[in-house]
């Protein structure tokens, strides 16, 4: 299909995506429309100003790509301009007074993305300063642990206030570790996969290059101690094991730190409240003491799920606002209502389409610094998803990771907007070495 | 493609792939394959709120009386409850707090998708047409429940009328109960709610079914079947001598006598002047095998087959009977017994009846709104718990114990009418009062209501319990 395309007489211009942005505007204009038309909604004018401005918006992005003649992916764009939307959407039916907020944040998305776009001249150049990205990064990872501009919300201590606004450092440190280990990997790859020395059938590192996967797991742990936050210690973890995974190709080392964190976590299951708090949540969330405590959110997130059946409730129809804090922590679940057994595969497909776009892109990068980043980059939209659709799912204990792109949040949203934007540069580079019009 | 490590970018996808498939089944599983069960928790708001705009359905009385209904406010529909006494069956319907009492097992017939009426569930389902609220009818006769109520008046405790026919329930209170509207009122639920839960009376329990009490002689019935099946002469006389004990092996053990009694006592003077000592040389003649087998023919430690919440209760802690001392109480009705008030109404009810235990239940019809029967609620009897005959011998023996000189059970006796009856004085913690008791049931021949009757800390014991038993039957009757 994309060679097909790329014959095409207008080689610069890009159908693929701007046909795929039609149906954005076809969700997101019905998904308005419906929720609009139920009582559970009142009529304002930023429900109508909203899509109208968030489909400009999107419109502004793709003319933007075309008139700087950009030449990669077409198909990641669409994709995360509909998750968007399926999040304004979702915003408008269940927290209507914050749905202005979500608009401005999403301007300020595709002003991310348009500068990532832009900016970077040089891609590879990223890896030079590895070493600068991790200070940057572990200094953002700490600091919310300050007082003054440290904030702890909903027992977890993993926000900054920044003006008027509370932003989570650690969407951005996600990115930074990914440049950083890609970089890193890149340069020691040979010494960590090529090991002389084995115990049993067992490769056993140098000893210098044990060193940092044993400080990311201390890393890792401290943070789940002195942040409280699960869903960000196994995100940091998982993406330094798949990053460790892919430069490597022993799954060993991932097997071994995957046994590390699973031991942390029965240590910290033992020593800390809140850890067991969540854990004991998620085994029992029906028990007369916990289903009025701790587990009134998962149980009521479970009554939605089993009221969505088939084909949903219907946009507006269920009552997925029975589920407190659910535009943050549980629009799954509330899309899964409305939208039934099929709606929520469709969303799921969305991810893995991106993940897949992704990795392909990562498979075609010229350089394996590229190849890692945007390996890298794509597992944390999967690796993030899974983690908070399995927990809203009572699959694995929750945390609170969002959704990509559809759970309401700034930081979030700003930060997998650059992510796509830098995806996408990797993708440019590849298609230009092989001289091709845009994919 | 020619990257060394493309095939770990591979690898790696595909497990990531394999978690999507996973995660899939799971969203499977809670939407469509665990949606049924999840979908009538009684605490799903979703439950409450199918009625939010449209009104729930009347629980009425076996006379079409309203107990609860649902009455037009300013933003819909608010549940009106108007029966105090009825609090703990009827339960309430609230959005904060979920679903309880008949409220809760009747649910979906209330929104009008009873599970008798398939047809109903599909339309909600998949076209979101709402049939318009059923409603359920209770056994409950709210003139029998209000002379039991008046009976009762303050005193902590229970009382339960049920028919030995059929089993449905005429009336049923729990004192101390409380006020089901305050829990369904945006404005109060949450201090209402709160106290309830706190409330060291426990107010929201159904003594009825789900308190336990030790039974004391009222259990004696048993021991009396369990000897009669057994070939046991019920006329052959036994010496009592207070204080009791079978050998020396008992040590400081005896069993006690409540008169005092040096005597020969056949087993119609052990009922009527409820002789411990008797019943405890019965129970060790026929042995531990039989007192348990009956036991638990009666349903003595088993949950009830009942429409609301049950307790169990227990033949002893251990379950079994294992020492003679134990053996000995128990046959009077001490040792480690415990029963709700509701399971000794089942056994008297199999006496009734000529030995057929009936299945007890609140509701007894649910209508569609029209008034057309959608389902009929007549749970078939237990089974045939003791042989018509033991069932006519035991009854002579508890009508004797009602009007034989020196009946304990006298309070309960109706002018013009046999009524048969036990007294219990169940001796509870040392230092507190025990609990008085009274079952029994009438007309003697042919009988159309059974009654149970507790009041906890009596002063009397069952002296003071016999008198409210008949009030209620008197009721029933209509004398």
């Amino acid at each position: 299909m994309m060679r097909a395309e790329a014959a095409v007489p207008l080689g610069r211009a890009r159908f693929t995506e701007l046909s795929l942005l039609v149906w954005v505007a076809t969700f997101a204009i019905t998904g308005f429309v419906a929720v609009l038309a139920t009582e559970t909604s009142t009529f304002t004018a930023t429900a109508v100003v909203v899509p109208v401005a968030f489909l400009a918006l999107m419109l502004a992005l793709h003319i933007f790509l075309v008139s700087i003649r950009f030449r990669g992916d077409q198909i990641l764009m669409p994709i995360a301009a509909g998750l968007t939307a399926i999040g304004l959407v979702l915003v408008q039916r269940l927290a209507s007074d914050l749905l202005l907020q979500q608009l401005s944040w999403s301007i300020i998305a595709a002003g991310a993305f348009a500068a990532t776009i832009v900016v970077p001249r040089d891609l590879t150049a990223l890896a030079r300063f590895k070493w600068s990205w991790a200070l940057l990064g572990l200094l953002l990872l700490i600091a919310p642990l300050f007082p003054v501009i440290g904030r702890e919300i909903n027992g977890a201590r993993i926000w900054i206030k920044v003006g008027p606004a509370s932003i989570e450092p650690w969407e951005a440190v996600k990115i930074l570790l990914v440049v950083f280990f890609a970089a890193y990997l890149e340069e020691y790859r040979e010494v960590l996969s090529h090991s002389q020395r084995r115990i049993g059938p067992f490769p056993v590192p140098p000893v210098p290059y044990l060193v940092p996967i044993v400080a990311m797991w201390v890393i890792a742990m401290l943070v789940m101690v002195f942040e409280k936050d699960m869903g960000a210690t196994v995100l940091f973890f998982g993406i330094f094991l798949a990053m460790l995974f892919l430069a490597t190709g022993e799954a060993f080392y991932a097997l071994i730190g995957l046994a590390l964190l699973i031991v942390g976590g029965i240590v910290a299951y033992q020593l800390f409240g809140h850890v067991q708090t969540r854990v004991d949540t998620w085994l029992r969330p029906f028990d007369e003491d916990l289903r009025f405590g701790t587990g009134y959110q998962l149980v009521q997130g479970l009554y939605a799920l089993a009221n969505g059946g088939l084909f949903g409730a219907g946009l507006g129809n269920g009552m997925p606002d029975r589920i407190p804090v659910v535009w943050s922590d549980f629009v799954f679940d509330a899309f899964a209502e409305e939208a039934g057994l099929a709606g929520a595969l469709a969303l799921l497909a969305l991810y893995l389409v991106f993940l897949y776009r992704g990795m392909i892109i990562a498979l075609r990068a010229p350089t394996m610094f590229l190849q890692l980043l945007a390996a890298g980059l794509s597992f944390i939209i999967a690796l993030q998803t899974l983690v908070i659709v399995g927990g809203n799912l009572r699959l694995i204990p929750l945390t609170g990771i969002t959704l990509p792109f559809v759970a309401y949040g700034g930081s979030s949203l700003v930060t997998n907007w650059m992510l796509v934007g830098l995806l996408m540069r990797v993708s440019q580079v590849s298609s230009r070495m092989r001289g091709g019009g845009p994919e | 493609m020619t990257s060394p490590i493309s095939s770990n970018i591979r690898s790696l996808t595909f497990a990531l792939a394999i978690a999507f498939l996973v995660t899939s089944i799971g969203a499977a599983y809670w939407t469509v394959l665990a949606s049924d069960q999840l979908a009538n928790d009684p605490f799903n708001p979703r439950l409450i709120a199918a009625t939010n705009g449209r009104p729930r359905g009347a629980i009425v009385d076996r006379n079409g009386t309203p107990i609860a209904t649902s009455e037009r406010t300013d933003s819909g529909f608010a549940r009106s409850y108007k029966d105090r006494t009825l609090a703990q069956v009827v339960g309430y319907a609230s959005s904060k707090f979920g679903l309880s009492g008949v409220e809760a097992a009747y649910a979906e017939s209330l929104i009008g998708q009873d599970p008798a009426d398939p047809v109903s569930i599909w339309r909600a389902r998949y076209l979101g047409d709402r049939s318009p609220a059923g409603q359920v009818v209770l056994g409950i006769d709210l003139k029998i429940q209000k002379a039991a109520a008046d009976a009762l008046g303050g005193r902590k405790g229970a009382i339960v009328a049920l028919d030995p026919r059929t089993g449905a329930i005429l009336a049923s209170v729990s004192v101390p109960s409380y006020d089901a509207n305050q829990v369904v009122d945006p404005a109060k639920q949450d201090a209402a709610f709160d106290q309830l839960n706190h409330d060291a009376g426990r107010p929201l329990l159904n003594r009825v079914s789900q308190g336990l009490y030790p039974p004391g002689s009222i259990f004696k019935v048993v021991t009396g079947a369990a000897a009669l099946e057994s070939g046991f002469d019920p006329t052959k006389k036994l010496r009592v001598d207070d204080p009791y004990q079978a050998d020396k092996s008992w040590g400081d053990y005896f069993v006690r006598s409540s008169s005092h009694a040096h005597g020969l006592f056949d087993m119609s003077d052990g009922f009527r002047l409820s002789e411990n000592i008797y019943f405890a040389q019965v129970g060790l003649q026929i042995g531990a095998a039989k007192l348990t087998d009956y036991a638990r023919r009666f349903g003595i430690g088993s949950t009830p087959s009942l429409d609301l919440a049950a307790a169990k209760g227990q033949l002893s802690d251990s379950g079994s009977i294992e020492r003679p001392t134990l053996l000995a109480d128990t046959s009077y009705g001490q040792g480690e017994l415990l029963v709700s008030p509701l399971q000794m109404a089942l056994v008297y009810a199999a006496i009734a009846n000529g030995g057929v235990m009936p299945t007890a239940h609140y509701a007894t019809e649910v209508r569609d709104a029209e008034g057309h029967v959608v389902r009929q609620i007549a749970p078939g009897p237990v089974g045939q718990i003791i042989s018509p005959a033991t069932a006519k011998t035991l009854t002579t023996m508890l009508v004797g114990a009602v009007a034989g000189p020196g009946a304990f059970a006298f309070g309960a006796k109706i002018p013009g009418v046999d009524v048969a009856g036990k007294t219990g004085t169940a001796e509870n913690r040392p230092g507190e009062a025990p609990h008085g008791w009274f079952v029994g049931f009438a007309p003697a021949v042919n009988p159309t209501v059974v009654v149970a009757v507790i009041v906890e800390n009596a002063a009397d014991g069952g002296v003071a319990a016999a008198p409210l038993g008949g009030a209620v039957m008197r009721a029933a009757l209509g004398k």
